[in-house]
């Protein structure tokens, strides 16, 4: 064979031998131990310390909010008040609303990183930002944040499911902040729960009732038997019947335009401003409302203090939900009975009991009530 | 009785006391024949250990005999899986930012290991209009690429039906970035999760390209490829993920199939759940309820 | 608002959060092109060394030194576009077999030593007769490259032609391997619409044939009106039957290939046709209107049977746009596939940079420096006997230049 050739041959012999043995020598240690991978990836990818340490652990030095949160509705996965199926992460943790998992806190030091943050690379990027150091990112949110924050779950989007709770800001609470009336670890609110005072402000109520008392006085005292009396009337009733109104559930064409530019906080302010009057006794026909005493055994069950088990006074419903009855207008009584009865009121009890009553019922039983006292 | 019906009573063959027991005989041997098949396709199903994507034989028997050494950790008996009920998601992106901070990710709007898609449906139109937060008009609304919400754009129009739909990696039985990395820096643990060998990728971002669900990207910081593990240095130590830690709403599931009581399995046979582009034939282990026609 | 990273593609549609910055740019683009011609050029030295078609004798050593020049530079893109390029060897140390990318190290490593090796064998006699021509430094330099021997008998240089010869042979696989594996890089993908094919890398091979013809061409006329040497009637007739057959075969598969498309009519296909309406609009028109030139201009050449210098110029434009219409069809199919996303209702639009790693301006300089390197090469191994029956050193006398 010629020089070259063989001069070739072992060039091409020597490239190929170095060019092999750096291959073996340069496979990385544990390389296809489990497969085509480093094995020991696995156990540097897992040794990562977590940042994210769980609402439990927020609960040493924050003790208070944490027991108002585990007994409040943030804490529970529920629909309906139901758990459903299988749910076992439930309502949002500390470190939702929070802004930041826990292990970033309380030292303001980025907690040690995992190999990924090791790995020194070519970098190409304009600014390099830290998440931790992320501007914006406050574990402590001031309130007006809290709203934005609130809203993040509980704004009005369609897509939502229903069961969510869910509110369009400005016809909710204007510029209010949520935690103005909101505990926000515990948000949902009992109004019956609360005293008065609590539940709205009367003397904010007032300046709203001014507009209220063309038709229904200045004090809750209608100043025509067609319409109803307020004074004393329960609040939770009267916040209902104006959220009725403006949503039309509740159709009427007087009222609607009147609630329309009212928001939770008007309607809770007049409600309470009407709802702390005194009531008074509109009377009626004694003698129609002696006939109408035996009818109204059946309401006691629901419009009478006692309920079914006592003897309270009648036409103070127990329930704040529904109405006193005592000392209503005699007129707005029966015409609000006619209205169940032919449909344009709808209300799933008082549609069927309405039914039951013949006219002369209708005009004994709001002569009976008229004249009750409310005490 | 009819001639019918004598006629079919005369081809009755009286059974033999012999021509029973041989009746017993070969019923038992069918039987006993089906009952051994039986067993064993049953048993190799659940005794005899799967081999990994990608695995051979030496490689299955080092897996199981000398597991990596994580404490209180042995991947060998766990299979992990997700679940996502999409009737429940309410779009809040907390998951995201969850995972954001988990695993310092990119803090901008083009990098995501999860991701929230919605889908609207106008009054009238049969296909659905759909946007994800990294839609410029979100991220505005949101105020700034670090901060993650939908806006409100459909409060002013008529909406037949819209939800939300949260959006990871499968981590597939067969996945498809795993089949076309040319140094072998992404790969399936035999526990489930895909997981990535950021100190070996080349960033060639070969992967990225061959995900049919867009979950992975790359990071020009490090110059490799990532994506979402389910927190494997978290479900490792027995806690959960990121997303499914902070979802108020319960609507990510995770847990262990190996564990027929675990939330996932319970989800998996109490629901008729579905996954995304079957068609690919990636096989994925992230198990929707209540997607939509239109959900890519 | 402000943005930590500046690179955003703009949309239309829905994409996943995840394709707002495509993965594989401008640098992708011209990494099959490179090869491509690399591949092209070395099909037409094979049809002299292989089929001996005596026309391409006067351009089979200088495709040969064309096509080693390219190869030199096909990693660069690459090497440019990897997140870890310090990394990049990974793939050969650990290569993953059933990855597409892992054979790129292998085939083009075999590839680039076939082509040093078969253009040592080639200019062997020249060397070792500059290794005693040349003075000083360059002389020495020869003298290695001689390997110590200057054994130039005849029976030494058959040798030489055979073993060239057999390195030829395994040649043409061995680039149908390194251009076909980068089509089946694209078309085995099946999540992009826009690559998953079965004849992507028939098309990608034949596309790189005809591109490397092209340059070849260009690179013929140009070089003779350079050296003022004549431009040989013959080879340019062969080098026209080369294109034409080219041209030919790559626009019906390619045309087969989107009348598939919309023949099958699979979800998401009105999106196709708004991503040719749209993004790439500029970039079909151009690789159809280049290819539609070529296949004109190359069939009347034939049927007229033109010669002389019209078949020249005609020729040199047709080889031109040869060029230009590939590399549009490079990026098409590059970029257009990203263009597509994958949940088959959004479309993006792809703006190059022009400064940066992954810009157009790595693209030109790396476009630029094979041609340099080329010029170069000629003068370190002039592929070229001047007034000399042309061919190998080995099959006749050769005067030293």
């Amino acid at each position: 064979m010629p020089k070259h050739i063989v001069r070739l041959l072992i060039v091409i012999a020597a490239i190929l031998t170095i060019a092999f043995s750096a291959k073996q020598l340069l496979i990385p240690d544990s390389f296809y131990q489990y497969g085509h991978y480093r094995g020991n990836a696995i156990t540097e990818v897992a040794s990562k310390l977590p940042k994210l340490q769980g609402s439990a652990s927020c609960k040493e030095c924050h003790k208070k909010e944490y027991e108002v949160w585990t007994a409040g509705i943030h804490r529970k996965a529920t629909r309906n008040n139901e758990v459903q199926g299988v749910v076992y992460k439930y309502g949002p943790g500390c470190e939702v609303c929070h802004t930041g998992p826990a292990g970033n806190h309380p030292s303001k030091e980025a907690m040690a990183l995992s190999v990924e943050d090791k790995v020194t690379s070519i970098t190409h990027l304009k600014v390099k930002v830290h998440p931790a150091n992320v501007p914006g990112r406050k574990l402590m949110l001031t309130p007006q944040e809290m709203r934005n924050v609130c809203l993040n779950c509980h704004e009005k989007l369609p897509g939502r499911p229903l069961e969510q709770k869910q509110i369009e800001i400005t016809s909710h609470s204007g510029e209010e902040v949520c935690t103005n009336c909101h505990n926000p670890h515990s948000p949902r609110i009992v109004y019956a729960s609360l005293p008065i005072g609590k539940r709205g402000d009367a003397k904010a109520g007032k300046a709203i009732a001014d507009t209220c008392a063309g038709c229904h006085g200045e004090v809750g005292k209608s100043v025509s038997p067609e319409w109803p009396n307020l004074a004393g009337q329960h609040f939770d009733f009267l916040v209902d019947s104006l959220k009725s109104f403006k949503s039309g559930k509740r159709p009427n064409d007087t009222m609607a335009p009147m609630v329309e530019g009212l928001n939770e906080i008007d309607i809770r302010n007049v409600a309470a401003y009407f709802s702390k009057f005194s009531c008074g006794v509109s009377g009626g026909d004694k003698v129609m409302a002696a006939l109408g005493k035996g009818k109204a055994e059946n309401c006691k069950a629901c419009h009478s203090a006692g309920g079914l088990y006592g003897s309270g006074s009648a036409g103070v419903s127990g329930n704040p939900s529904w109405p006193n009855l005592a000392g209503q207008n005699a007129e707005y009584l029966a015409n609000t009975l006619k209205a169940y009865q032919d449909g344009s009121r709808i209300h799933p009890v008082m549609t069927s009991i309405a039914k039951t009553l013949s006219n002369d019922d209708i005009e004994h039983l709001a002569a009976y009530y008229a004249n009750m006292k409310c005490k | 009785m009819t001639k019918q019906d004598k006629a079919i009573k005369s081809q009755e063959v009286p059974m033999s006391r012999r021509g029973f027991l041989g009746f017993l005989g070969k019923g038992a041997a069918c039987t006993s024949a089906l009952a051994c098949t039986g067993a064993a396709v049953g048993s190799s199903l659940l005794s005899e250990p799967k081999r990994g994507f990608q695995q051979n034989e030496e490689q299955l028997a080092e897996s199981i005999n000398n597991p990596p050494k994580l404490e209180d950790y042995n991947w060998n008996d766990h299979s992990w899986a997700m679940g996502v009920d999409t009737d429940r998601c309410i779009g809040c992106l907390r998951c995201m930012e969850a995972c954001k901070m988990e695993n310092s990710v990119q803090m901008d709007a083009f990098h995501h290991r999860t991701w929230v898609e919605r889908y609207t449906y106008l009054e009238g139109s049969n296909t659905a209009i759909v946007d994800s937060q990294a839609d410029p008009k979100n991220i505005e609304n949101a105020g700034s690429e670090t901060r993650f919400r939908f806006d409100n754009r459909y409060k002013d129009v008529k909406v037949d039906k819209a939800f939300f739909v949260p959006k990871l990696c499968n981590q597939c039985e067969h996945p498809s970035c795993v089949q076309v990395c040319p140094t072998g820096a992404t790969f399936k643990a035999k526990d489930g999760p895909v997981l990535i060998d950021t100190t070996y990728c080349i960033g060639c971002q070969y992967c990225v390209q061959a995900c049919p669900y867009g979950a992975r990207s790359f990071n020009e910081v490090r110059g490799v490829a990532e994506k979402c593990n389910w927190c494997y240095h978290r479900i490792t130590k027995g806690l959960n993920p990121a997303c499914v830690e902070v979802c108020p709403t319960g609507t990510r599931i995770f847990g262990d199939r190996n564990d027929p009581e675990s939330p996932v399995s319970l989800f998996i046979k109490n629901n008729h759940v579905q996954v995304l582009k079957p068609e690919m034939g990636n096989a994925p282990n992230v198990f929707y309820k209540g997607t939509d026609k239109e959900v890519v | 608002m402000e943005s930590v990273f500046h690179h955003v593609t703009p949309h239309i549609g829905f994409i996943y959060p995840n394709e707002s910055e495509l993965p594989w740019t401008q640098l992708i683009v011209i990494y099959p092109y490179i090869t491509g011609l690399v591949a092209g050029a070395f099909v037409v030295s094979s049809l002299h060394h292989v089929f001996n078609i005596k026309s391409f004798a006067p351009v089979s050593r200088f495709a040969l030194l064309t096509a080693l020049c390219f190869m030199f530079f096909a990693p660069s893109p690459l090497l440019f576009h990897l997140g870890q390029p310090t990394r990049a060897f990974n793939a050969v140390i650990t290569p993953h077999w059933t990855s597409a990318m892992a054979a790129f190290g292998y085939v083009a490593g075999f590839y680039l030593c076939l082509l040093i090796l078969e253009t040592w064998f080639a200019f062997r006699a020249d060397i070792v007769a500059m290794s005693k021509d040349r003075p000083g430094f360059m002389g020495k330099i020869y003298g290695w490259l001689t390997l110590g021997s200057d054994d130039v008998t005849p029976k030494a240089l058959a040798i030489d032609h055979k073993i060239a010869r057999i390195l030829s042979m395994i040649g043409i696989p061995a680039a149908c391997g390194l251009h076909g594996y980068v089509g089946f890089v694209f078309g085995s993908l099946k999540t992009r619409e826009w690559w998953s094919s079965d004849l992507m890398p028939v098309i990608f091979l034949l596309s790189a044939v005809g591109s490397g013809v092209g340059l070849l061409i260009v690179l013929y006329v140009i070089a003779s009106k350079f050296r003022k040497t004549p431009i040989i009637d013959e080879t340019m007739r062969g080098l026209l039957y080369v294109l034409f057959t080219a041209i030919t075969v790559v626009m019906v598969i390619e045309g087969l290939e989107l009348l598939e498309i919309f023949y099958k009519a699979r979800e998401g296909v009105e999106t196709v046709r708004e991503l040719i309406m749209g993004p790439i609009w500029a970039g079909m028109s151009i690789q159809w209107a280049m290819s539609f030139f070529v296949l004109a201009v190359t069939s009347t050449l034939l049927l007229y049977n033109v010669h002389g210098e019209k078949l020249v110029k005609w020729l040199f434009a047709a080889g031109l746009a040869m060029m230009v219409g590939v590399l549009a069809m490079r990026w098409n199919v590059v970029i257009g596939g990203q263009e597509l996303s994958k949940t088959m209702k959004g479309l993006l639009t792809y703006y190059p940079e022009v400064w940066g790693r992954e810009s157009l301006s790595v693209v030109a300089l790396i476009s630029i420096m094979p041609y340099l390197t080329l010029w170069l090469a000629t003068k370190l191994l002039p592929p070229w006997k001047d007034g000399e029956e042309y061919g190998f050193g080995a099959l006749g006398s050769h005067k030293h230049t």
